[in-house]
């Protein structure tokens, strides 16, 4: 099992009243599954996938992550552990404007202290792996849409994370594009990779092994 | 990691040109003036540092206690064989006797061979005290000669040109053959003690019997007295030692002298004995630390107004994992990565304006004084301080943003924070530059109140000639008569020294009437000729003036003298006998005239008495008509000429003298105009960015209140008022501080003018003007832009 929530709630302060964003979720996720959350505008996807990504915290219930109690963590520990098995893929990209292809890739080795030889060996990797050996000393801004996506991707996988957090990854792309980007993802799960996606699309939904939907906060359905 | 920051930092650069000028020239500005403030006090503190063994050598210096205190970085002319030969605490001692500007001419009396130089007498142990270095003698010949002399390398080439300098002779001041005996090196030009040539004191008697004599009697300021003490000598003992010196030599004197040992390292910064204001340098550091502030400032509100912009890239990086210490250091290298540039240029500036720095503060820095190890410190101190008092604040507020907001875009301009850090900060930049204002119209004004007041003589198209020592008083009246001829010229008077702006000073003590004791006080003694009354316009206030006389047989003080007796009727000081420097005078007082300003504006008016005495005339002042002064002052040269052909004729505008008398006040001036505009200039680039940025994120606020029926106008208002509200309140908190310290500033002046109300109105209103002419242009564009085009955007 790669984690467990158990009664994970997030709730935030509106002025005097409370809104749980996420209420009592209980979720599984195991190792080389592909999941994807569906639900409307405001349900709770993308907040389940930064509390899940340690961007956010849940503010109630456990959450276990490898078998390590992440709720009980403090900051420094879970930027750790994030760092170390987490890689997030986001629906416009982010990508950092000021820096080529090569170095967007390289950027989460640098955080994580990869030794210089090492890094150069992986970026090279990555690159030729998704194609864009060519593209590597490009800014973001002269890649199309899906070339964008394909770096973010890379961006992600740099690390060799075990789980994979995609808010709408292909929101921003054409239907051709969202096609090319869906079976990367499949690919990499089939590799072992766990995915966590979070989705409007019926038709992307149905490459991930299960499907989960939420609405105001709550799953609704597994 | 370094290289990747590096990276980034500079493709920011680039991406944000206007910034990133804005940014660097401004810290350039602040940089390229600290460095020359830097080699300013550097200069002025390694005053007198070459000198072998610093610390054991002594200056002796005099306090004058009488109802004041004066003080006198001199010595009476017996006081160095006493402390010689009667006291053990001294390895050597001499004196030394300093003039300026004497006339050397070739033995040929060549017209054309003739310098002003700076003259030292000096006795020979002089030069084993002082570093002076003998480049070579004439065989083991010294200073203890008289007639002798060692000259610098510079004065022997522009006197004898490529011939060797040793054995030539000069003719010094018209008087004396002197042989050269010795080479010196050039003196440094950070010693205080200054000159190119040093003649042997011996020769002196010649010159002034008086500093060579060995008398106790009087003090000139042109004799110093310096002295190598033995090691490990107890200053305060030695000074309480000599305390009984002043009952042996001089039980008479109402002066009580208390001789006071100046250590080398202090001379050149003891204000009381004309050194320079050490204030002045701790001013100086301070305004250039201001500029800094100023510039950091600038790059702080920059850099967190920025920070918004910015908040996608951080939100990208702290989901790639990206410490806060990572984040923060990254900042802090875009810092120092701009300050590099910064200091770059700034130091280009440095060299830019070197010759005018040297002009306005009379210093000969070179460029190449740039280029030494301290700088280098001082630069490399500057650039990491910068770094981190720039780099800190916004780096904090970068690290503390919350990326799943920003990479959302949902980060509002409040969770990016700092807008009221930026508030404070525009506003001390407004409170730095409006005490600036404030200072430079003060000084101005103090030193425009001092020049332009009716100080009580007339300076108004005086010019006073210097006249030869001891000439035949025939000479002199044979000159008069002259000058007196020329059309233009109303009268002429032979005197020691104009009423004011004195070069030179006789100061005496006096016993007036019957009075049993000399008085307390000492009076100024303007010796001068019958002329001097109606030269000057001094007016008769009672009695009538002396007539003409070779010497002190009769004398006409001022009220001042009268108030400092205790006297109320002036008309009672009238025929009553005057005895003066210890009875050697006896004179009747036979006038009274008005009080004048006998001294500058720091100090209160003095007691003077004005009487002749041929034997003490330096100068010629010359009254003319103020019309056609060219052709006047020719026809003035020409007869001086007529009459001293062997001497160089110089002379000089009193008014002008009456204005020099203010030269560190002018400097000081120069220098506060200088730096506020720069301050204000920095500030302005500042709010130029500053500005920038708040109509970027006001453009969709300014489109709909457009819509909705805004006029130009009032959306300015938006857009002015917060800038306005920052100047009214940086004004009320500068003022006083402002008020207060200009205030203590006056306080240093006897006779001051007043800090009025309309100068910090001026100050507030200049800023207003300036800043609404920098942000003005901006707020125009922004409130006349078509608001459908900003909304589309949206």
């Amino acid at each position: 099992m790669i984690l467990q929530l158990t009664n994970a709630s997030r709730t935030v302060n509106s002025g005097s009243k409370k809104i749980a964003l996420l209420d009592s979720i209980n979720l599984n996720v195991n190792e080389g599954e592909f999941i994807s959350l569906m639900g409307p505008s405001g349900s709770g996807k993308s907040t389940l996938l930064n509390c899940i990504g340690m961007l956010d915290n849940f503010t109630d219930g456990s959450y276990i992550f490898l078998d390590e109690a992440v709720h009980t963590m403090k900051e420094k520990q879970r930027s750790k552990l994030y760092k170390e098995y987490i890689g997030f893929v986001f629906q416009a990209y982010h990508l950092i404007d000021e820096l080529t292809v090569y170095e967007n890739i390289e950027t989460p080795l640098l955080y994580k202290n990869v030794k210089s030889s090492e890094r150069k060996a992986l970026v090279a990797d990555i690159l030729d792996r998704f194609n864009i050996v060519g593209k590597k000393d490009l800014f973001p801004s002269q890649l199309s849409g899906g070339q964008q996506q394909l770096v973010g991707i890379a961006r992600a996988l740099i690390t060799r994370p075990k789980l994979i957090l995609a808010d709408e990854p292909t929101g921003n792309l054409n239907s051709k594009q969202s096609t090319e980007i869906m079976e990367l993802f499949s690919e990499l799960n089939k590799e072992g990779v766990t995915i966590i996606q979070a989705t409007h699309s019926e038709n992307n939904a149905s490459y991930g092994s299960k499907i989960i939907n939420l609405l105001d906060g709550q799953i609704v359905s597994e | 990691m370094i290289r990747s920051y590096i990276k980034i930092a500079w493709r920011n650069l680039q991406k944000r040109k206007v910034f990133s000028f804005i940014n660097i020239l401004g810290l350039a500005l602040g940089f390229g003036c600290s460095i020359l403030i830097f080699l300013y006090a550097n200069y002025h503190l390694q005053f007198d540092n070459f000198h072998h063994i610093e610390d054991r050598i002594y200056r002796v210096v005099t306090e004058e206690h009488q109802d004041e205190i004066e003080y006198e970085p001199s010595v009476p002319p017996g006081f160095a064989e006493v402390f010689k030969s009667d006291f053990n605490y001294a390895e050597k001692v001499a004196n030394i006797f300093i003039r300026q500007d004497w006339q050397i001419d070739g033995v040929d009396n060549n017209a054309n061979n003739r310098l002003l130089e700076d003259i030292v007498f000096a006795e020979p142990d002089f030069f084993q005290i002082l570093n002076f270095s003998l480049i070579k003698s004439l065989g083991n010949r010294d200073l203890t000669e008289p007639n002798v002399a060692y000259v610098t390398k510079d004065f022997a080439k522009r006197m004898f040109g490529d011939q060797s300098p040793l054995g030539q002779t000069f003719v010094l001041e018209n008087k004396e053959t002197i042989q050269v005996i010795g080479l010196l090196k050039d003196i440094p030009i950070n010693s205080t003690v200054r000159g190119n040539i040093f003649v042997s004191y011996e020769s002196l008697k010649n010159y002034s019997s008086f500093a060579y004599s060995k008398t106790w009697g009087g003090i000139t300021s042109s004799l110093q007295c310096y002295a190598l003490l033995r090691p490990n000598q107890d200053i305060a003992h030695i000074e309480k030692t000599l305390i009984p010196l002043v009952s042996k030599y001089r039980p008479e004197s109402k002066n009580v002298h208390r001789y006071k040992l100046q250590k080398m390292s202090d001379v050149h910064f003891d204000h009381k004995y004309g050194g320079i204001n050490a204030n002045l340098l701790w001013i100086f550091s301070l305004v250039g630390m201001f500029l800094i502030i100023i510039a950091c400032i600038n790059f702080i509100n920059i850099s967190t107004a920025q920070a918004f912009s910015r908040s996608k890239e951080i939100g990208v990086r702290k989901v790639l994992g990206v410490s806060k210490n990572n984040l923060f250091w990254q900042f802090i290298l875009e810092t120092f990565l701009i300050s590099f540039f910064a200091l770059l240029l700034g130091l280009a500036i440095a060299i830019m304006v070197l010759p005018k720095f040297n002009e306005l503060f009379q210093l000969q820095l070179t460029i190449q004084s740039l280029w030494t190890f301290k700088v280098f410190g001082f630069a490399t101190l500057l650039l990491i301080i910068v770094s981190f008092l720039a780099g800190s604040y916004p780096g904090i507020l970068m690290a503390r943003i919350l990326p799943t907001l920003a990479l959302k875009g949902k980060l509002t301009q409040n969770d990016t924070g700092g807008k009221l850090t930026r508030k404070v900060l525009v506003t001390a930049q407004f409170g730095i530059s409006i005490m600036l204002i404030v200072a430079t119209i003060v000084i101005s004004k103090q030193i425009n109140y001092a020049i332009t007041s009716d100080l009580g003589f007339d300076k108004e198209a005086m010019v006073m000639l210097e006249i030869p020592e001891q000439i035949e008083l025939i000479k002199l009246k044979g000159l008069k008569d002259r000058l007196n001829q020329i059309p233009g010229v109303s009268s002429t008077t032979a005197c020691l020294s104009s009423p004011g702006a004195a070069y030179n000073d006789w100061g005496t003590s006096i016993r007036y009437h019957n009075r049993p004791q000399y008085e307390e006080f000492s009076i100024s003694a303007k010796l001068a000729d019958k002329d001097y009354l109606n030269t000057f316009n001094l007016k008769l206030i009672a009695g009538r003036n002396f007539f003409s006389s070779d010497s002190i047989t009769e004398v006409v003080v001022n009220q001042k003298f009268a108030e400092k007796l205790g006297l109320s009727s002036y008309e009672e000081l009238v025929g009553k006998s005057l005895e003066a420097n210890r009875g050697s005078i006896k004179a009747t007082i036979v006038g009274v005239i008005s009080n004048f300003h006998d001294q500058n504006f720091q100090n209160g008016i003095g007691p003077v008495f004005i009487a002749p005495e041929k034997s003490a005339y330096n100068e010629l002042a010359v009254k003319m008509d103020g019309q056609d002064i060219n052709t006047q002052l020719q026809a003035i040269e020409n007869r001086w000429k007529e009459v001293f052909p062997k001497f160089v004729y110089k002379y000089s505008f009193l008014d002008e003298r009456v204005a020099s008398q203010y030269k560190e006040e002018q400097r000081f001036l120069s220098m506060t105009k200088l730096f506020s505009g720069l301050a204000i200039f920095i500030s302005c680039l500042g709010l130029y960015g500053l500005i920038s940025f708040f109509l970027a994120r006001k453009t969709r606020e300014i489109s709909i209140r457009k819509i909705l029926g805004g006029k130009v106008k009032d959306i300015l208002a938006i857009v002015l008022q917060d800038f306005l509200k920052l100047i009214l309140l940086a004004g009320a908190i500068a003022s006083p501080i402002a008020w207060y310290f200009m205030n203590k500033w006056l306080q240093n002046y006897a006779y001051h003018t007043e800090i009025s109300w309309w100068i910090f109105a001026v100050a507030i209103g200049v800023l207003l003007i300036i800043t609404l002419l920098t942000i003005g242009y901006q707020a125009i564009k922004a409130a006349t832009a078509n608001p459908i085009k900003s909304l589309k955007t949206e």
